[in-house]
């Protein structure tokens, strides 16, 4: 029954893949659709992946969607006073790293439930989104060309034979927030005791884990995921707004849950998540090609979420 | 139990099978501003317009996600719909629109700001609506009278407005605009213009000393009703103008006092016109202007019910 929870998922993912290969033969599995996806869901992918982080302890953070709402809005506004690219950058990721810190603060040291934490940090983060900006959206030729840009370059694959196409720098962006992340998670230390703690909180103390400050940590890196994606996509519309990123939390978190369903110790990993991401991205741009009601693809990404995450409670049941 | 799960998703595929049309021209609507009313209207009225031309309409509402947005027309040119018709800002979503002109496919605007890659914009004329109020205003005062303005130059939309009624009322030598108010517009824009109405009629106290207001939009109109209201000088005869004929402007103007008159859009013909216009493009018609106006309507209390 173990396998079950391991093959289920990826089963139901690759049906979604074979249903749309089907339906739609000449556009679904291209090289150029496959490379607008994974620009699509490159910003989803970073909040997911970092959101893996902390999930990995079993905690969970509600703030990252305002948190990238308000990263993306700071290099904005301050690209209005005239502040250079790499500057106006800094200081967003500065304030995700802040934000973050805040979140793991709050949990660790003064020991209030994450989600309980995390809800008033979101609400404090999303109004001074609003404070900052004023309420408005910062775009035109207050954003720099350059910045704007960004998310429309690429590498070219003219090399490959593929004759204008590139691979996005969103794509390359969230690959490499993949890798950073997998090598922490699965390659380090810091990784293990995460799960160790997930696990276990009480026994990890035992074990001489500095359960506090790994997880200040966990929810910092969290927060810097968070305005990383908040700058992504306000390179992507050249614009911010105070509730752009509003939308992320609750999909990240849906594809990290996704990514659990398919791993046999129900732990969340990164490249499990990945996949979840991949689930939820390549529904919708199916569901779009098919001209599927925008509306009924939500019911569906519920239904997925719930079949998945069923079965796996199933097989622990039956366990 | 794999095959189970696998017989569950089978199932899925089937239930969003019959939704997947087949027409011979596929349009995409795509906007994140479906739940709001004048967007809703636009999209009615094109997908009236639409069913006569036996399109497939796909109307996707991205909830207020702008970049979403430009993932939705990234799909669509994949799809290879052979229009697009958006209702959002297009300087945010420049990525989405280049892909769709590298790919041949035209997109038309609706409401949403002019821009080279789009094939037009759909719109109606703010100037033409100034002059439409402003006129009534001078033609209600027989062209002798003391006006107070209420505008907002910051906002450039409605400061085009303003710019007509200057032009107007300098071109009627016995108008005079003694007041030119930029209400606070951050609590809605009623209570800040009805607080500087109250203080102006406290300042001109005598019958006659105030003969109309004109408003750029209705809720400084509405203030200022207010106000003359609260004053006890409703039956002074003073006309009050305002723009966009929402609900309670509407509902003022029914009632018959002050209020007498602001300009509807016609939300629907926007979208129709957006629809005859994907026609002609896809008819191979070259659309020369960057902008179309759809004609919009003076509100009086003669024809506010219809």
């Amino acid at each position: 029954m173990a396998t079950l929870r391991s093959v289920g998922t990826l089963a139901g993912f690759i049906a979604i893949i074979a249903t749309f290969w089907v339906l739609l033969p000449e556009t679904f599995i291209t090289p150029r659709n496959l490379l607008n996806v994974s620009q699509q869901i490159s910003m989803l992918a970073v909040v997911a992946f970092t959101m893996t982080i902390v999930m990995a302890m079993n905690d969970f953070d509600l703030s990252v969607g305002s948190l990238a709402s308000l990263s993306g809005v700071v290099a904005a506004v301050l690209f209005t006073h005239d502040v250079s690219i790499p500057l106006a950058i800094t200081a967003a990721l500065l304030v995700g790293l802040a934000g973050g810190l805040l979140n793991g603060w709050l949990v660790s040291y003064i020991g209030i439930l994450p989600f309980v934490a995390t809800l008033g940090t979101l609400t404090i983060y999303s109004g001074a989104a609003f404070l900052v900006s004023g309420g408005k959206t910062v775009f035109g030729r207050d954003i720099p060309a350059a910045f704007g840009g960004f998310s429309r370059n690429g590498i070219p694959l003219d090399t490959l034979g593929l004759e204008k196409l590139k691979i996005p720098s969103l794509s390359i962006l969230a690959l490499l927030v993949l890798l950073g992340t997998w090598y922490l998670l699965e390659k380090r230390i810091f990784g293990r005791h995460l799960y160790v703690i997930g696990n276990n909180k009480e026994a990890a103390h035992v074990a001489g884990i500095k359960v506090k400050r790994l997880k200040l940590i966990a929810f910092a890196l969290t927060g810097l995921g968070a305005s990383i994606a908040g700058l992504m996509l306000a390179s992507r519309v050249a614009s911010a707004n105070p509730t752009q990123g509003a939308g992320l939390m609750l999909d990240a978190i849906a594809a990290v849950f996704l990514g659990m369903s398919l791993h046999r110790s129900g732990e969340p990993h990164v490249l499990a998540t990945l996949v979840g991401v991949l689930m939820l991205g390549l529904l919708d741009n199916g569901l779009t090609q098919l001209s599927v009601d925008s509306y009924f693809r939500e019911i569906l990404v519920g239904v997925i979420l719930l079949i998945a995450v069923g079965f796996s409670a199933l097989s622990n049941k039956n366990n | 139990m794999n095959r189970q799960k696998i017989s569950w998703l089978a199932a899925l595929a089937l239930l969003i099978s019959p939704l997947v049309a087949n027409a011979a021209g596929k349009v995409a609507v795509i906007t994140p501003y479906l739940a709001q009313p004048g967007t809703q209207f636009y999209v009615e009225g094109f997908e009236a317009a639409a069913k006569d031309y036996e399109w497939d309409v796909n109307v996707i509402d991205t909830q207020g996600d702008v970049a979403a947005v430009i993932s939705r027309i990234e799909d669509a040119v994949t799809q290879q719909v052979d229009a697009i018709v958006i209702n959002v800002d297009p300087a945010q979503i420049a990525a989405g629109l280049a892909a769709a002109s590298d790919a041949g496919i035209p997109v038309v605007g609706m409401d949403s700001g002019s821009d080279p890659m789009l094939v037009t914009n759909i719109t109606s004329n703010g100037y033409a609506m100034a002059a439409e109020t402003t006129s009534y205003v001078v033609n209600r005062l027989n062209g002798t009278g003391k006006v107070v303005m209420f505008v907002f130059d910051a906002f450039p939309p409605v400061q085009a407005r303003g710019v007509i009624a200057d032009a107007i009322f300098a071109n009627t030598p016995d108008i005079e605009v003694i007041e030119r108010i930029t209400p606070d517009v951050q609590d809605g824009g009623i209570a800040d213009s009805r607080a500087q109405m109250e203080a102006l009629l406290a300042a001109n106290p005598d019958e006659g000393s105030i003969n109309a207001v004109w408003a750029a939009w209705d809720q400084p109109a509405l203030g200022a009703l207010q106000a003359i209201e609260a004053a006890d000088r409703g039956d002074e005869g003073i006309v009050i103008v305002g723009m966009d004929a929402n609900p309670q402007a509407r509902d003022a103007i029914k009632a018959g006092g002050n209020f007498e008159a602001s300009m509807a859009q016609d939300f629907m013909g926007i979208g129709s016109t957006a629809a005859s216009v994907v026609a002609r493009v896809l008819s191979g018609e070259d659309i020369k202007v960057p902008v179309i106006y759809v004609p919009t309507k003076l509100i009086t209390q003669s024809n506010v019910d219809q």
